[in-house]
């Protein structure tokens, strides 16, 4: 028997380590500018959508392909652009590795101008340095990690811009709600030991230490389906348990298990549970970088468009800021194009053109530009929701 | 004061264990019936669980769903876990027949490694069928909350009418499939099978259908315990590979091939998990539960019930 599991053992661990070996991303070499051929704008340009579209994230994934999709389609003529859409699907349960092998994948296809994504912070975190020297602008409408744009340069690239707010802002916020509103005194904090759930937890957690709040830090895997004993974990005193998930079932399921222990405690999501379809337990909060984009009427067309083709699609946040990317993606391809006579020469000439792009009536409310200091949008915010009896998410803060 | 918090803590995490470890049980049975009769390994087993609870899940929809069902609450946990328990049944014997069948004479890597195709196979399978997104059995609005809400205490504790049906479910499974390999005809030609292959063989016995008919009882166990671990957490199509890894090292740990053994092996690994997550933390309790695979092939390799292979010299 012994011999048997060994043997088993060893084909596993041979399949892993093949698998790791695939995943691995050769050595990038910076090319030269002058070296290449350049791509013409009268041929059809490829942006990649890179994001998870199997796997406990793929929720958000689809919504931000739909909306991708409707973008492409309404804003190509406007910027006279022929542009094809591809995806790559990054399962968040899977790690950097998908995300590394098909940041190989864009880099080395010519054609490809722009990437919107990738999605989550981790797959930004393990992917960024090799769009960086391939001059690839990556543009991500989610990836929150503050030190994405503001951290060392090794993980914040100039090529990286996102067109939401970061941790820097959603972690003092929720903390802020929690504190001013919720008057908390005790707060459980539960990380999913990777880099988004991380990054907001610390960031949270620094606000809340900073204001006399007990904070007790939790840590668990993202593959944790059953929280019974991590629940069991929660004082009884404990006013919130701040859960950044990036699967809105799991801040359900937490938030029941709380209820069957008999724990006061209410659960607090990220902009990762951010979704009225999972996300449901009455008296939950939970935040995110798009308000309620029906609020403002000059996206009225634009949601009706946007339903028309996706009817059985409910409109949930994630996918609103991906239009945005894709319409500031395009803007900046375009201008690329001007510079370069019909052509796009390099594409670090979209780099360069992604920090000039200023956008009237912004998908999510007001005028968009980015920060003169950092790749981040320039007044972004954060808004927090209250989960009501019927389900529905009720804007608190 | 403080005394009875830790009680109450100590009770809450030993029926965290208990209710996790009945479920880790069922699978580990599982592993457990096809190793002890064809010396398999079979890692397709925790996907075979996997596509019980979208059984279940696929079950409880037609019947209505959690909060509209079109039978009384008691028949719709019963009938969703019989279509699981026939469906991975069915599912089972199809494993048998094209994967493994054809390979029985092959040397042990072969079946092992199509065992792996197989896992990988239902996995992908489910996800382009039914899409990559968790499904939520949402018993939470049965009876509006009535199977967390209901059930008994002990001291602060509320041992809630899930967890007990889910704990009781799986004992009387267990406990079945007990009686039916020592007390029954087909459960003695299966200890035969398991015994000495040929020996059985030439004394009459109907070896491959005792071997489906070990795929079946596993399978269906398996069906069984993916409804019970959806009713109180979301399913998806990935999570097989860490629900079998857990159920094959319960079965390890209470010696693989023997029945007792998988059920103590998955107790067993029911509440390590839970009081390391309760008592020390989170972080820590998969580290421990493969810990304990590791140091039980180092130092008992038979497991608890197992007995020792013996070579010929």
């Amino acid at each position: 028997m012994k011999r048997v599991i060994s043997a088993a053992l060893m084909t596993g661990a041979a399949a892993v380590l093949a698998a790791t070996a695939v995943a691995q991303p050769a050595e990038l070499t910076r090319t030269d500018a002058a070296e290449q051929q350049g791509v013409s704008c009268n041929s059809t340009l490829k942006i990649a959508l890179v994001t998870p579209l199997t796997g406990g994230a793929g929720f958000l994934g689809n919504a931000q392909l739909s909306w991708a999709k409707y973008a492409v389609k309404t804003l190509q003529k406007n910027y006279g652009l022929k542009v094809r859409l591809i995806t790559g699907d990054t399962p968040v349960e899977q790690g950097p590795a998908p995300a590394q092998a098909l940041a190989q994948k864009y880099v080395a296809d010519r054609s490809v101008v722009a990437v919107i994504g990738p999605a989550t912070s981790g797959a930004v975190a393990a992917t960024s340095r090799a769009y960086f020297q391939a001059g690839l602008a990556h543009i991500s409408p989610s990836a929150t990690r503050t030190s994405l744009t503001q951290g060392a340069a090794k993980e914040a690239t100039p090529a990286f811009f996102r067109v939401v707010g970061g941790d820097y802002i959603q972690g003092p916020h929720d903390a802020r709600f929690m504190v001013d509103k919720l008057k908390v005194t005790k707060v459980v904090i539960i990380d999913f030991q990777e880099p988004y759930s991380v990054g907001l937890a610390d960031a949270a957690q620094a606000f809340l230490r900073s204001k006399n709040v007990t904070v007790q830090r939790e840590s668990t895997s993202v593959r944790t389906t059953d929280f019974s004993s991590l629940v069991t974990r929660v004082p009884a005193d404990a006013n919130i348990v701040f859960f950044p998930t990036q699967q809105p079932e799991d801040a359900q399921t937490f938030a029941q298990q709380l209820l069957e222990q008999g724990k006061r405690a209410k659960v607090f999501g990220g902009d990762g549970a951010n979704s009225p379809d999972k996300f449901k337990l009455a008296g939950s909060y939970v935040s995110n970088f798009a308000p309620d984009i029906s609020s403002f009427a000059y996206n009225k067309a634009l949601i009706a468009g946007w339903k028309r083709d996706n009817p059985r699609a409910s409109l949930e946040s994630f996918g609103p800021p991906t239009y945005g990317a894709v319409q500031v993606a395009m803007n900046a391809i375009q201008r690329a194009c001007k510079a370069g006579n019909g052509r796009v020469k390099d594409r670090r000439d979209v780099v360069r053109n992604v920090k000039r792009i200023r956008v009237k009536n912004w998908i999510l409310g007001g005028d968009f530009r980015f920060s003169t200091r950092t790749n981040d949008p320039l007044n972004a915010r954060f808004y927090i929701f209250q989960i009501q009896s019927n389900g529905a998410y009720k804007l608190v803060g | 004061m403080l005394g009875s918090v830790r009680l109450d803590t100590f009770i809450q995490l030993t029926l965290n264990g208990l209710t996790l470890g009945s479920v880790y049980a069922l699978i580990a049975l599982g592993y457990t019936l096809v190793y002890g009769i064809l010396k398999l390994l079979n890692f397709a087993h925790g996907d075979v669980f996997m596509v019980g609870s979208f059984i279940g899940f696929g079950a409880l929809q037609a019947l209505g769903g959690s909060a509209t069902p079109k039978v009384p609450v008691w028949l719709l946990l019963v009938l969703i876990v019989l279509a699981a328990m026939v469906g991975c049944a069915l599912l089972g014997v199809a494993i048998e027949r094209f994967a493994y069948r054809p390979l029985r004479n092959a040397p042990r890597i072969a079946p092992l490694i199509s065992a792996l195709g197989v896992s990988f196979f239902l996995a992908y399978s489910v996800q382009l069928m039914f899409g990559s997104e968790q499904r939520d059995y949402d018993a939470f609005s049965i009876s509006a909350g009535a199977l967390f809400f209901n059930g008994f205490d002990i001291g602060n504790v509320r041992i809630p009418l899930l967890r007990i049906i889910i704990i009781v479910s799986a004992f009387v499974l267990m406990i079945a499939l007990w009686l039916m390999v020592t007390r029954t005809r087909i459960g003695k030609a299966m200890r035969a099978t398991s015994h000495d292959r040929e020996a059985a063989a030439m004394m009459g016995i109907d070896v491959d259908r005792v071997i489906v008919f070990a795929f079946v009882l596993g399978s269906a166990l398996a069906g069984a315990a993916g409804v019970m671990f959806a009713l109180r957490a979301p399913t998806s199509a990935t999570i097989g590979f860490i629900a079998g890894l857990k159920g094959f090292t319960a079965a390890v740990i209470g010696g693989i091939g023997s029945i007792p053994g998988a059920m103590a092996g998955g107790l067993i690994l029911g509440f390590a998990e839970a009081y390391t997550q309760g008592y020390i933390s989170t972080r820590w309790s998969d580290l421990l539960v493969f810990s304990l695979l590791i140091l039980f092939m180092l130092f008992r390799p038979q497991g608890l019930f197992g007995s020792p292979e013996l070579k010929k010299v």
